[in-house]
Order: structure tokens, then sequence, then C-alpha cells
């Protein structure tokens, strides 16, 4: 043959081979699906026992989580719960407030700034029921002009000392009488968040570990009921890979459920929280919701579930895999 | 028949870990497209030697050599491969009962990612070929001792291994089924397929005409 074009052959050869290796792969992913899909749908009482003690283990740090996270909220910039109120000598002009406020704001450690001069301070007072008379007998009105910081509490520092170091320079102003402070008890809740989120960290740990025990030993158990079929298939050429497949789905199908669950169970829980804690809030006039579980952490959740079932299967399958390499009949 | 070495045992010596000699120093050299029976009384080793030859046991000492390369040399990952050229049937089909019967013959393809038409295609003809293809939706319970045997060699043939072994296929089977399930192994001797039997059934193995090895009990 003269024919000179044999070299673009096997490149044809090659891809289509490459082609046909991914839909083999693409169908045996497929497979494995199915089978551990309906393995799951037809031992619903063991799935599901596995499932629910997957989910009571895991709703545990998660519930955790988002408790220390709404506490953490409070702690937050943008609340308005944590101020610090400058109250101005008597002589203090309307005008000079406002310049000291746009002072005050220029401070790296301060967010914003507000003015609540006499005349407000007063309206306010009406409104609290029985003050109304009292004030009235008072000819004057006796309120300062206020000035209410809401400071940048990751700039603050957490300790007393960089509190009242805060406050010393405040105290400098010659338009300030007195500085209130109102972020002590937020300086130490931070301080007790940071030793949560240790404990929510270790106490996750913990349940982790139980979490790919419990997937684990569900799999080993899946596997001593299948010894028979991993036998045959391994006997007509199965190969390691092959064999696991079914048993990893198997483990990812766990952790994803069992994440579900825990979500579920969070939420309802968090339900239940709601009511009460919104009314308590309002008491304290604050504008603080509890917050529910949000989409990085329904994500976070979910993710770390099914990884954890993904290896405890891998664990339990090869631990099986390597002591039976050998058939017997 | 060609004259093509497709099996060669050299030396192999096979010691249980429990201490017991299955095999003693087994010098064999198998053709392929051969049809050979294995006959000896229970405990000669039978068993054993086919295992050696699937990798479902390594030998003791010496070696097994398959187109002239010592299974020693094959590579775990290589195993699955290797198997995927051989047949193996067991006394008991080792059925899965989960399965119908066009499932479990089905495993093979399933196993080697076949597309699904063919492997419909494929099921069907070995299972018309073992006279089952009116069965492929029984499940294996359904089935008598027969039956399922012939799914099991249904399963052992569907793949179109060079070799079949076969370690006691009629062992739970009467006579004449016994007859017709070697009828069928010699069917698939005819398309060229090397053929291993173990049989300790003296008067089915003569019937045949084939060559034929006995191995003796080791006393040591």
């Amino acid at each position: 043959m003269t024919d000179k074009r044999p070299p673009a052959k096997p490149r044809i050869v090659a891809s289509h081979d490459l082609g046909r290796k991914f839909r083999v792969w693409l169908s045996q992913q497929k497979q494995a699906i199915d089978f551990s899909l309906k393995r799951l749908w037809f031992n619903p009482i063991s799935a599901w026992i596995t499932l629910i003690a997957i989910a009571l283990a895991l709703s545990l740090p998660t519930s955790m989580h988002v408790l220390v996270k709404n506490l953490q909220s409070l702690t937050h910039n943008n609340q308005s719960v944590p101020t610090i109120s400058l109250f101005l000598k008597p002589k203090v002009t309307e005008q000079q407030a406002n310049d000291l406020a746009e002072l005050v704001k220029s401070q790296p450690e301060v967010l914003s700034t507000t003015v609540v001069t006499r005349d407000q301070a007063l309206q306010d007072f009406k409104k609290i029921a029985g003050l109304a008379d009292t004030l009235k007998t008072l000819g004057e009105n006796p309120l300062p002009n206020i000035v209410v910081i809401t400071p940048k509490m990751n700039d603050l520092g957490v300790t007393d000392a960089d509190l009242e170091d805060f406050t010393k320079r405040l105290k400098t102003y010659k338009e300030v009488e007195d500085v209130q402070i109102d972020i002590e008890w937020i300086q130490r809740l931070r301080a007790i968040l940071q030793i949560a989120e240790r404990i929510v960290a270790v106490v996750a740990a913990l349940l982790a570990t139980t979490v790919l025990l419990v997937v684990g030993n569900t799999i080993r158990l899946d596997i001593e009921n299948r010894k028979d079929e991993i036998r045959v298939t391994r006997l007509i050429g199965a190969t390691n890979r092959y064999i696991r497949r079914p048993f990893l789905y198997g483990g990812l199908w766990l952790g994803l459920f069992g994440g579900f669950l825990s979500l579920l169970v969070v939420n309802i829980a968090l339900l239940f929280l709601v009511e009460p804690v919104n009314k308590l809030s309002l008491l304290y006039g604050s504008d603080f919701n509890l917050g529910g579980i949000d989409l990085t952490t329904t994500l976070e959740v979910l993710i770390i579930s099914a990884s954890l079932g993904l290896v405890g299967a891998w664990l339990a399958v090869n631990r099986y895999l390597w002591e039976s390499e050998v058939i017997n009949d | 028949m060609t004259n093509k070495t497709i099996i060669e045992f050299r030396q192999v010596q096979k010691r249980y870990p429990t201490g017991q000699l299955a095999l003693y120093n087994v010098n064999l050299t198998i053709r392929a497209g051969e049809m050979i029976f294995i006959t000896g009384n229970s405990g000669a080793g039978k068993s054993t030697l086919l295992k050696l030859i699937a990798l479902l046991e390594t030998p003791s000492k010496g070696d097994v050599l398959i187109d002239g390369t010592p299974l020693s040399h094959l590579q775990a990952r290589q195993i699955p491969n290797y198997r995927r050229r051989i047949g193996f049937i067991f006394q008991d089909p080792h059925l899965l009962y989960d399965r119908n019967v066009f499932d479990n013959v089905a495993l093979p393809l399933l196993i080697s990612g076949m597309p699904a038409t063919d492997i419909t295609r494929r099921v069907n003809a070995a299972l018309d070929k073992v006279g089952l293809g009116k069965k492929t939706k029984s499940y294996p319970l359904m089935l008598s001792a027969g039956e399922r045997q012939r799914v099991g060699i249904a399963r052992a043939v569907v793949n179109r291994p060079t070799m079949i072994l076969a370690d006691e296929p009629t062992g739970n089977l009467d006579p004449e089924l016994a007859q017709d399930i070697m009828h069928t192994f010699a069917q698939f001797n005819d398309i060229g397929v090397t053929v291993l039997i173990a049989s300790h059934d003296h008067g089915l193995v003569e019937r045949m005409q084939k060559r034929i090895i006995v191995l003796q009990r080791v006393e040591l």
C-alpha cells in the first residue's frame, strides 16, 4: 500500500477509545448509584436507624454552632445594642455637639455617631408613662446633649484595659462631662464566645468521629451481608474499584441524607425558640432576631456529612478488601 | 486443537495454612483448545488445581504459567482482567438470589462495562445455549438444581472466556442431567474454548473420551 495517511488512524482510535472508556465509566457510576439507592430503599429499617443516629450526632454541633453565631451577631458592629454614650456639659450647644460627633467619628475604633439633643431626649422621656408629669414639674429641661457612639467591636480589643484606654481618651474632650459605657457585657460575651467556639469545635470533632463510625459500621454490616456477591463478582473479574463503588455511594447517601435530617431537626428546634427569643429581645428594646441556618451553613453541614459518610464507607470497604484478597469456596 | 500451550504447571506444590498438603510436585501441560478431566479421590487436590489457575489460591512452591507467563508475575490490578478470560463453575453455582436469571448472567458483562444492547443480546444467546431462553425473568429459587447449574454455566461463558474451569459441575445432579451438562461443555470446546473439569464421577468421565488427569492423594 502506498497510501500515506495511516498516522491519522491511531489518533481516531485513541479518542474513540477514550470516549468509550468514559461511557463505560459513566454507565458503571449510574449502575452503582441505582444499586446503592435501591439498597437503601429496600432496607428501610436499618437505613432509618443509621440516618437518625447520624442526624442526631450532627444536630448537636450544628445547633451549638447556630447558637454561638447568634450570640456573636449581638457583638457585631452593625448591632445597635452596644453603645457608648458621651454626656456633654450643660453649656455645650447643639452645634458644638454636632462638631464633637464629627470629631469622634474620625477615631479608628468608632463606626458611627449620632447626636441626641436635649430636646429629643426630653420628647423620648415624655413618652414613658408617668415621667411626663414629673418632667412638667421641672421648669427647665434638665437633660444634657448626648453623643451616642457605636464602636467597631472588632477594633476595640477584648480586654478591660483596652476599653478603659478608649474611655480615657474620650474623657479628654473638654465638652465631655461623663462617659457611660454599655459595652462591657458585650466584651465579656465575646470572650466567652471564643471559648464556646472552641467547645463547639471539640464537640463537632467528637461527633464527626461518631458519624464516621456509625457509617463505617453500617457499611461493614452491608458488606457482611453481601460477601457471597463480592466473592462471585471478584471471581468473574470485578476490580476492587467496581466492588467498592456501590458501598461508597451507600456511605455518601447515608451521610448526605443524615445531614438533611439533622438540618431539619435543628430548624424545627429553632422554630420552637423564635417566639420566646423575640419576646425577650423586645423587652430589652433590641432589634435582635434569632437567625436560622443560612445557606452557607446548610451547604457546610451537607458537604461535611456527605464527606464523613464517604470516608466511613471507604475505611470499611478497604479494610474488607485488604483482608480478603483470596477467595475460599 | 492447536499445539500452543495455554496452561503449564511447573513443580507446583500447595500447602494450606492448616498444614494440609494438597498438591505435591505437579507438572502439567495443557494445550489451547483441549478438554481435560481431572479425577481423583476427594482431598486429592482437584479443586486446588483449578483454584491455582483462577488465582483463587497461590502455589506454595513452583509456578503456574498461562500463555507462557507465570501468574506470580501478574500485578494485583491485572488480576481482574486475567479472570475475565476464565469462566469458573462451582459445584454450587453461587448465584445471586436477589436477582433474576438475566441479571445473574449479565453480571460479568456489567463488570467489563459492555453497552446495554450488547448485554441483552449476549445474555440471551448464552441462556439459549444452556436451554434456559424462556427463564430469563425467573429467580434462582424458582429453578431446579440442574437449571441453577446451567445458569452458572451461562454466566461463566457469557463473557466468551478462553478457558472454562469447572469444579464438580455435576456433583448435585442426576446422571441424565450430568450427561447433558457435559455435552454443553463439549460444545464450547468444539468452538475452541479450553475446558478443564474436575470430577470424581469416573463413569461419566470415561464416556466423554477425553484426556484424563488422575491426581493421587499425597501421603507424606
